[in-house]
């Protein structure tokens, strides 16, 4: 299991990578691992305002189903298309070609964790 | 004593592929003679008419009666064999009841034909109605909804009623054990009440400290079952209702589980409000490959005003349909019920009669803690103590071996029997849920217990490889359901 | 009990295996004041089967049936032919005494069934998928106009008057526990104007509307042209949802889909199942693909299994209540799966060329009967397929021809406030089907007479 030096992460296994104040939001290793083969990712709307800790999409298993949450607070300016014909790639690429969506930031956050903290969170 | 060669009954011989009704290349023969009038239809009705075939290829009789047949045969039903799965009650199915409700009397009448020449049929259902007041206790009775789940609406549609006729509004907390059926929160949701969550204790049944931590003045009720989904029954039940009413709220029983108590103990004399009785569970109606179901409703008299409508109502010397009442919480179908599925219920009850039928539930219970008994050693009971009718077991001791639920199960169909549920209740992990019913004999228990004991002995042998390749057996073997969800394809295209 | 394997010996080795001595003592849990003494309850004595029989066959006799009557009623519920061959299908035990098929390996003959199913519905109504089946039509209806919220975020729920009453209160009886205005479109209806007044609906349309639901043939039986509906829908971003009574008229005239529906929803209990005064029918739920993943109840799809055979499963389970619990797309759990097999069962043997003579028969009876009335009768004008409004003098008129016609064996009719209770008493639904011999038109005609 990876866990990247470059992001965020939040106790709901979502990870974020902030660059100025554009933020990249998807699901953590752990949290992909856990949820199985993805069949579905249901993407938020490009303009939709969502508050830090909104459920803003939803990844679907064959036998669960997980709302996603928002690590920082924004306004979904973009999302990964390319899920919606080939949600594996959440599976295979959660870092990579398994984001979810970018926000604008608007302030926001929930507690977030240093790679350190997150693999000290998931070993506790 | 079986001969041990016919002992497992995994699939032998002759098995057809058939291809879909689609994929047979022949031009359609007109298979069907009909009646009728076969006169001119209007120009008004022509400018409507439909351009292109709907595309349904037809098929003549024999070819039709060979395509289905085929398929039937890859099918598993209670006639073939076992079917152990726990919170489904897969009963053996008599076939008088499947005789009776095909006599054109009760098969080929309209719902709204005159009530003077529908008596005969107005007259069992009312019967039924009555039955099944006097079995569980709660005395008004709708025969209306269509399923369990349906059930479960409209008796919290009922005591919603009740709340808000009391000028109690605010109550819309429905209280649900984290062991219940799914149908639960999602009825609660869609009559617009909140579900809460209650963690279950250690014993698996209702925390009586965790039900009074969260009743409150905004608590509409508590939707409990009773056994409960662990196959354990609630013995401080009386408490629990009393804690319930305390508070303000109504009890509400999921009658899945009657079948562990019918004939021996009534969930309206314990407390409950209001109870749905799957007729399909308890009264034996054939579940038929996911229904038709029956979802009859008991509630005491606070409720009864709000029954829905039609009710069958018994006025003296004859039978009639009540469509309208002023306390009602109106239709919630468009007929009085699923009258065929009901009038099969009526039949398993007389069957049994008011001398019989508490051998229903007493052979049930037997028939699980027989089980119980055999397997305990082997596989790791959650819960201790005695089960009613559907023992809970887990994968844990097989787990270490690298044997899951899934495994056990799949294992299962190549012995000859339908697995148990799996994965339920959600309180524990890797469950198997095991509910033999009263209607089979010691010699399949034994059967089912020996191979869920062989299943065990080759865990710890480390004879698993087997076990991660079942099914090996059956028609197809373990399908791609990631596939399935991934790329849904729900309907055939010609190529 | 000849239902029950045990003997008392068996019982009592079995609790002896468990160190027991009775069976009451497995019922130690329970406490001793809510268990009742074997035979306590007021129920009748325990039948044989010679008994049960005798008890049903004595019931179903007092009931006047279709079998040997004419029958000209529908409102929702139709007498069309069932073959043979489809009650020995479903009769069956691999398919009558099968559970859901939560273990695809060992079912695939529902499986596959049901896929035929859906496919023969997807294609019969014009839409692209169907479920595998609701309880009946009115819940149906009221589920999709659930689906339709979801779907457009909106709650708003227009409902054309000329549905089907039964579907319109129990959709309005459902969406009543829900935060949402259901707006119902009066149309206003009497002497020959039953029908939709489709410029009426689409006035109600708004910008927080959700879905319009119409019936088509509506519940009159008349027969319209939905292009402008879909327009407005199109314009007020909703759904146009469809509902239908009998599906046979697809087979002759043009279906929801054509029409452009979103979301299709009715009966399918003219595919070869008996009335049954009511019950077990057919509830059918299809949409465009599109909107799929809101679409409630099961669904069976088709994959592969691991030795790459095509096989089928039970999928897109993820909406439904086992597992999505509160956040579900429907509660439904069980459906009508043996209901879904004997219309799989009767449209394989039907065709296409089978189902439109059903068609064709079932509206040519309508005709010949509408080409023939009196003039102390009138009928509703329009495009109808096999059901229509009759209108009499008065009450009396119709009570007397009702009495004529039933002593002739003929049921003539369905009074119209029997249903709606807001129509006038004068008025009858009738509905025609194959089953309408010409001799049953003769007798028709003739009862008529006493209505002057």
């Amino acid at each position: 299991m990876t866990i990247p030096a470059d992001l965020k992460y939040t106790k709901d296994h979502e990870w974020v990578r902030i660059e100025g104040d554009i933020a990249t939001f998807g699901i953590s290793d752990h949290a992909q691992e856990a949820l199985g083969d993805i069949v579905f990712v249901e993407l938020p709307e490009i303009g939709r305002t969502i508050d830090a800790g909104e459920a803003y999409a939803v990844v679907e298993s064959v036998k669960a189903v997980s709302d996603v949450y928002a690590p920082v607070a924004g306004e979904v300016i973009e999302v990964n298309e390319e899920l919606e014909g080939e949600p594996e790639k959440v599976n295979s690429d959660a870092y990579g070609a398994g984001w979810i969506a970018k926000v604008k930031m608007s302030g926001e956050t929930l507690e977030l964790m240093s790679d350190d903290e997150y693999t000290t969170f998931l070993e506790e | 004593m079986i001969n041990p060669d016919y002992k497992y009954s995994g699939t032998n011989g002759i098995q057809h592929e058939e291809p879909l009704l689609f994929e047979h290349a022949h031009e359609a023969p007109e298979s069907i003679s009909l009646p009728g009038v076969d006169g001119p239809l209007s120009d008004a009705l022509l400018a409507f008419a439909r351009k292109t075939p709907a595309n349904i290829p037809g098929l003549s009789e024999p070819e039709t009666v060979r395509h289905f047949v085929r398929l039937s045969q890859w099918n598993h039903g209670i006639e073939t064999g076992f079917y152990p799965l726990g919170s489904c009650t897969m009963k053996y199915n008599p076939r008088v009841n499947e005789q009776v409700v095909r006599l054109p009397g009760l098969a080929h009448i309209h719902p709204d034909q005159p009530e003077d020449t529908a008596q005969g049929a107005l007259e069992l259902l009312y019967e039924t109605q009555q039955w099944l007041g006097e079995i569980s206790g709660l005395p008004y009775v709708t025969l209306q909804p269509a399923a369990g789940a349906h059930g479960e609406l409209v008796g919290l549609m009922m005591i919603k009623a009740y709340l808000d006729a009391r000028g109690e509004s605010n109550r819309r907390k429905v209280l649900v054990p984290d062991s219940a059926h799914g149908t639960n929160p999602a009825s609660a949701a869609l009559c617009g009440m909140q579900t809460v969550e209650l963690k279950s204790g250690a014993d698996g049944r209702i925390d009586l400290d965790e039900l009074k931590a969260h009743l409150d003045e905004n608590t509409a009720a508590l939707m409990m079952t009773n056994p409960n989904t662990a196959g354990a029954f609630e013995s401080d039940i009386k408490e629990i209702c009393q804690l319930v009413h305390d508070a303000g709220g109504m009890v509400y029983g999921d009658g899945a589980n009657l079948n562990a108590l019918v004939g021996v103990a009534r969930p309206g004399d314990m407390g409950i409000d209001c109870l749905h009785i799957n007729v399909h569970k308890t009264f034996s109606t054939p579940h038929g490959g996911g229904g038709p179901g029956g979802g009859p409703v008991a509630v005491n008299e606070a409720l009864a005003p709000y029954l829905p409508v039609p009710r069958i109502v018994n006025n003296g010397d004859s039978y009639a349909l009540v469509h309208s009442d002023e306390n009602s919480i109106g239709p919630v179908l468009g007929s009085a019920g699923q009258i065929g599925v009901l009038l099969r219920a009526n039949a398993y009850i007389s069957a049994f009669g008011r001398q019989h039928l508490h051998q229903i539930a007493e052979d049930a219970v037997l028939n699980a803690n027989y089980v119980l008994h055999r397997l305990k050693d082997r596989y790791h009971v959650p819960f201790e103590g005695l089960c009613k009718h559907e023992c809970l077991l887990t994968d844990e001791l097989q787990h270490s071996h690298g044997v899951k639920t899934l495994d056990i199960a799949k294992r299962l169909i190549d012995l000859g029997f339908h697995p148990m549920t799996v994965y339920f209740p959600l309180i524990v992990h890797g469950a198997m849920l095991i509910e033999p019913t009263e209607t089979e004999s010691r010699e399949t228990l034994d059967a089912f217990c020996d191979a869920m004991l062989e299943i065990a002995d080759q865990c710890e042998a480390g004879d698993t490889e087997m076990l991660h390749e079942a099914p090996v057996k059956p028609f197809r073997r373990r399908l791609d359901e990631t596939q399935a969800a991934r790329n849904p394809v729900l309907t055939w295209k010609e190529q | 009990m000849r239902f029950l394997p045990h003997t008392e010996t068996d019982r009592r080795a079995m609790l002896e295996t468990m160190g027991l001595a009775t069976v009451r003592d497995l019922f130690a849990d329970v406490p001793a004041e809510f268990q009742m003494d074997a035979g306590s309850l007021e129920l009748a004595d325990a039948l044989s089967e010679a008994g049960i029989v005798r008890k049903f066959t004595r019931a179903s006799q007092k009931n006047r049936n279709a079998s040997n009557s004419a029958y000209f009623l529908g409102g929702g519920t139709y007498h069309h032919f069932v073959p043979a061959v489809v009650d020995y299908v479903i009769s069956r035990g691999e398919f009558l005494t099968a559970y859901t098929p939560y273990q695809p390996e060992i079912s695939q003959g529902t499986l596959q069934a049901l896929f035929e199913f859906q496919t023969m519905i997807a294609r019969l109504t014009g839409m692209d998928v169907s479920n595998a089946s609701m309880y009946e039509a009115a819940t149906a209806t009221a589920e999709a106009a659930l689906m339709a919220r979801r779907v457009t975020r909106k709650s708003r729920v227009v409902m054309a008057g000329s549905v089907n009453p039964r579907y319109r209160s129990v959709t309005a009886n459902y969406l009543s526990r829900l935060e949402g205005e259901y707006v119902e479109v009066g149309m206003g209806q009497s002497g020959t104007n039953f029908g939709t007044d489709l410029e009426k609906v689409i006035d109600a349309i708004d910008a927080t509307t959700a879905c319009v639901i119409v019936q088509y043939p509506d519940f009159y039986g008349s027969v319209y042209d939905l292009a402008p509906l879909r327009a407005a829908c199109d314009a007020a971003k909703c759904l146009m949802v469809v509902a239908f009574s009998d599906i046979s008229a697809f087979a002759l005239i043009e279906s929801p889909g054509a029409m452009g529906a979103d979301i299709a929803v009715g009966s399918g209990q003219s595919l070869g199942i008996p009335m049954g005064f009511g019950g077990p029918h057919l509830g059918l739920f299809t949409c465009k693909q599109k909107y799929l993943r809101q679409m409630p109840g099961r669904v069976c799809g088709m994959t592969s299994d691991v030795n790459g055979k095509r096989g089928f499963v039970l999928t897109l389970s993820t909406r439904e209540q086992h597992i999505r619990r509160e956040k579900a797309t429907s509660n439904i759990c069980s459906n009508q799966g043996l209901m879904c097999t004997a219309a799989a069962t009767y449209m394989t043997l039907m065709g296409d060329a089978g189902l439109a003579r059903v068609a064709r028969h079932s509206a040519a009876a309508l005709q010949s009967l509408l080409s023939q009335l009196p003039a102390h009768v009138s009928a509703a004008n329009g495009a109808r397929y096999n059901e229509t409004v009759l209108s009499f003098t008065d009450k009396s008129a119709r009570e007397r021809f009702l009495a004529a016609a039933r002593t002739q064996d003929i049921f003539a009719g369905i009074p119209l406030e029997q249903i709606d209770p807001a129509a006038a008493n004068n008025h009858l639904l009738v509905a025609t089907t194959e089953m309408v011999e010409p001799t049953d038109i003769t007798g028709f005609l003739a009862a008529l007479e006493v209505a002057k």
